[in-house]
């Protein structure tokens, strides 16, 4: 079994985060999103990995995972340039592919329960493919899918009116090489691009068994900042409380934290978790970290009271005042206006920011 | 829809056509190999399929 990992897209619902990078390499819970992925695909023993980049972040992800032996994996890198859908993405992977089964997964997506059981389900039986499919509230807003009795899809629907079920597909599949035979068989969508639902219907047309597997725990798209902070949240919750730095003895340090060795809790500081908190990370005296809270490296707090929010890293706050529900990008500066006149917010932000004052 | 790739012989980055037409001669994308890679390369067929359907490769 070989693992596909795409990492294309613009990111254009996470700007302007991702004007300066690929949104795979937002960070949750202090660690890229892409990561994750590796993570699963090494745990359920998946290691040849090919990464399908597109335009953006090429060097940049190139530049953070390496040839894999730092994860582990052996990574190859797969170049499909122009954003032709998720279908041609997979076709571009034929080669490194070759006979071998494999299983795709958006390199943007995070959930909790891992892909063994979606693996180890496809192995079962004599499958052709098998979707990870999760129940949500409104499927007319998914791909969904039929199934029988035995959980074989019957049918794939986009966006139905009327759906069959409440299982949607997440954006995690597994497929034999016969699917490349269905991928050339495609025509460009109404929108120009390859989709792998199409690809999936017409082996479901020829007559292939198709396997399901509804996951378990939670599942997350991180394309908006929304779904970062609730990312954050979820990886926060389950994460395992390390405190390395240095926590002096006026902090109040509480809950579920990990803190870098590298990191200082100053007195009279307060920290409460789930909070992660990463390497060169000063927290002054007066600072309020709260729950669901990342802090990248590199990054001072002073007096401000911040919770369920991220910080990317190499940034300074120093201010009197509640951020709560932020996604702040990495180099930003956050000043005190009290005192300065004219009364009033003072901002330069960049294109396509999204502030609440 | 065939899709055509070529995998650089230096380091296995694999490259689809349609980057390797828009670029004709590139240097290899995989960090750090200085390969050089040209549309002109491709098989013969795959050129001439890719070219007779060029719409489809852009969006
Ligand atoms: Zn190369």
């Amino acid at each position: 079994m070989k693992g596909v990992l795409l990492s294309g897209g613009t990111g254009s619902r996470l700007r302007p985060i991702t004007h300066t990078g690929p949104k795979q390499l937002v960070p949750v819970a202090n660690k890229p999103v892409i990561e994750y992925a590796i993570q699963d695909l090494k745990a359920a023993g998946v290691t040849d990995i090919g990464i399908v980049l597109g335009h953006k972040g090429r060097t940049a992800i190139q530049e953070l995972l390496g040839d894999g032996s730092a994860y582990g994996v052996d990574i190859t890198y797969i170049i499909q340039g122009e954003p032709l859908g998720l279908a041609h993405a997979a076709g571009c992977a034929r080669d490194f592919v070759g006979d071998d089964d494999f299983v795709m997964y958006l390199g943007d997506n995070i959930l909790k329960a891992g892909i063994v059981d979606l693996i180890e389900s496809f192995d079962a039986g004599e499958y052709d493919a098998g979707i990870a499919l999760q129940s949500v509230d409104s499927p007319q807003q998914f791909g969904v899918a039929d199934l029988d009795d035995d959980g074989t899809v019957r049918n794939l629907v986009e966006k139905p009116d009327n759906p069959p079920s409440n299982l949607a597909l997440v954006g995690i599949y597994v497929f034999s090489p016969v699917i490349f035979d269905a991928i050339e068989r495609l025509e460009p969508s109404w929108r120009g691009e390859l989709e792998i639902t199409d690809a999936i219907q017409l082996l479901i047309d020829d007559g292939c068994d198709i396997d399901s597997h509804v996951v378990t725990g939670w599942w997350k798209d991180t394309g908006k900042p929304v779904d970062i902070l609730e990312a954050n949240r979820l990886v926060l919750e389950d994460q395992t409380p390390e405190i390395r730095g240095q926590v002096d003895s006026g902090a109040e340090v509480t809950g579920s934290v990990e803190i870098d060795e590298s990191a200082v809790i100053d007195s009279d500081a307060v920290v409460r978790g789930p909070v992660s908190i990463a390497s060169d990370v000063n927290i002054k005296p007066g600072t309020y970290v709260g729950p669901y809270t990342s802090i990248g490296s590199n990054t001072t707090l002073a007096n401000v009271h911040i919770e369920n929010s991220v910080v990317i890293g190499d940034t300074t706050i120093n201010a009197n005042e509640r951020i709560v529900d932020s996604l702040i990008g990495r180099g930003t500066t956050v000043e005190s206006a009290a005192g300065s006149l004219p009364e009033g917010r003072r901002l330069v932000v960049g294109e396509n920011s999204n502030l609440k004052l | 829809m065939r899709i055509i790739t070529d995998t650089c012989s230096e380091c296995g980055t694999v490259v689809a056509a349609n980057e390797l037409e828009a670029e004709r001669i590139m240097q290899c994308p995989g960090l750090s190999c200085d390969a050089i890679l040209r549309f002109a390369d491709l098989p013969e067929d795959a050129r001439r399929y890719f070219l007779n359907h060029h719409d489809e490769y852009e969006l």
